[in-house]
């Protein structure tokens, strides 16, 4: 475009160019005295070079800021891709606990959020509704129960279940849990493509956010249980994640000494679920299998209540379960 | 003699001359090739980033080059029919030789061969009237 610099009202004869000659422009040349009209093209051409120097610094300029932002870009695309499917690291050897780990088994001292508590001595969930910035929650506490993982469809029949729902992520392309993954004490699938986790030792439930957490290897010591999901709340602060869509949402969340499941009765996205839970003063939360997963619980009379999901329309390869019993 | 070999130079008419060897402004971007016998050039009309080259034969071809692309071309590799195709604003590029009528109060200009190929054009006044002005004295 380097001689489009013309005008609706103009006209311009177009001359043979010889190397690096600018095309003589006819605006009204052709009707002014000829010094007037040689004065006036020269003041064009110098025109025309400054237009030129100040066009090559804008491109220059906007190179730079296009690169500048293709960095930004490639950097956020490398995080999401870490944060999603892309399983590129084993879990490390056992080190020392991180500050991240730390934090992820402190336990404070909060007004709990049950209020039958564990009055009750038979195993059950109790079932708690709760609007926190207008998203509406469900909140199943389990009681008397002992968490664990488990792989395969949960039965309906099974009487000493008390609360189940799908734990980690299965990839749609080949049947793998996505992340580490261990079920009395064997490693299944290993991987830090979620920086979220839960472990089951001893019977304790530790939600987290780490790198490498070796709570990997303790549970694969002492036969307890560990999955990764998508980190939500972190020492009581907001994780971001790029999923930006809205579905139904549900988390494994530890607030105070409480361990429990929190679900979206509406579709909302994982930012607001993850302030949600921060406002309910959760200390820390991970994603689970959201949407119409398969979810159950045992009410304090016994009774067996489906949440959601439709166990017909489950895939079999690796489907996992996260279950009190 | 050499005066005589002007003036049958001069006289002679524009389809006589390309016939012994017709001048083409060629368009090359990407893929694509694009010739055209200048002779057979009516307009090219800016269509957005794209132009539209108008043919003789009334045929019509997108080029993916924005207009001052096409103009630049052309200035390169115009020759013999140099000072015959003009800017004509920001939206057209014409050969002169198919002006047929610049009407300046409706804002018209006619491109025709008069055999059949005709296309109307929308320009400004002014740009009309330096038009006229140029072609009056062509």
């Amino acid at each position: 475009m380097k001689y489009d610099n013309i005008k609706d009202d103009e006209i311009r004869i177009i001359k043979k160019k010889e190397a690096n000659e600018p095309l003589v422009r006819y605006s009204c040349a052709s009707t002014l005295p000829k010094s007037e009209s040689d004065d006036r093209f020269e003041s064009q051409l110098r025109r025309m070079e400054r237009r030129r120097s100040r066009t090559w610094g804008r491109a220059l300029a906007l190179l730079l800021c296009g690169g500048v932002l293709a960095l930004i870009g490639w950097l956020w695309y490398k995080s999401g891709a870490d944060d999603g499917n892309v399983i590129s690291a084993f879990e490390p050897e056992l080190v020392e606990y991180s500050q991240d780990d730390a934090s992820g088994m402190a336990v404070e001292d909060k007004t709990p959020l049950s209020v039958c508590g564990d009055s009750i001595k038979t195993p059950y969930v109790e079932v708690i509704e709760k609007e926190v910035n207008d998203i509406p929650l469900t909140i199943y506490i389990p009681h008397n129960a002992t968490p664990r993982l488990k792989m395969g469809l949960p039965s309906p029949s099974d009487e000493g279940l008390v609360f189940t729902t799908q734990a980690a992520d299965v990839r749609a392309d080949n049947g793998k849990i996505v992340g580490a993954f261990v079920i009395d004490g064997e490693p299944l699938s290993w991987g830090l493509s979620k920086k979220g986790y839960c472990a089951i030792i001893d019977g304790k439930v530790t939600v987290g956010m780490a790198d490498n957490s070796p709570l990997f290897e303790q549970a694969t010591e002492k036969g307890g249980y560990f999955f990764r999901q998508y980190a939500l709340v972190s020492d009581g602060k907001l994780v971001e994640n790029n999923l930006r869509n809205k579905s139904l949402r549900k988390a494994m969340c530890v607030r105070g000494k409480e361990v429990f499941v929190a679900m979206t009765t509406t579709r909302e996205s994982m930012h607001d679920f993850s302030q949600a839970l921060v406002d309910l003063g959760v200390d820390n939360a991970i994603y689970i299998v959201g949407s119409y997963s398969y979810s159950l619980y045992r009410d304090r009379e016994g009774v067996l209540h489906k949440i959601s999901g439709q166990l017909s329309r489950m895939r079999q390869i690796n489907v996992n379960f996260i279950e009190w019993r | 003699m050499v005066v005589v070999s002007q003036f049958i130079l001069i006289f002679t008419p524009r389809n006589e001359k390309s016939t012994v060897k017709r001048q083409h402004i060629i368009i090359s971007k990407g893929t694509e090739l694009v010739r055209v016998p200048l002779d057979c050039l009516m307009y090219v009309e800016a269509d957005g980033n794209y132009s539209k080259i108008v043919t003789k034969d009334g045929r019509e071809r997108l080029v993916l080059l924005q207009l001052g692309q096409v103009e630049d071309l052309i200035a390169e590799q115009i020759d013999e029919f140099e000072g015959e195709i003009l800017r004509l604003g920001r939206k057209h590029i014409i050969n002169l030789n198919y002006i047929h009528v610049i009407d300046i109060a409706k804002q018209v200009l006619v491109i025709s061969d008069c055999e059949g190929s005709y296309h109307k054009l929308e320009a400004s006044k002014d740009a009309l009237v330096k038009l006229k002005s140029y072609v009056e004295t062509w």
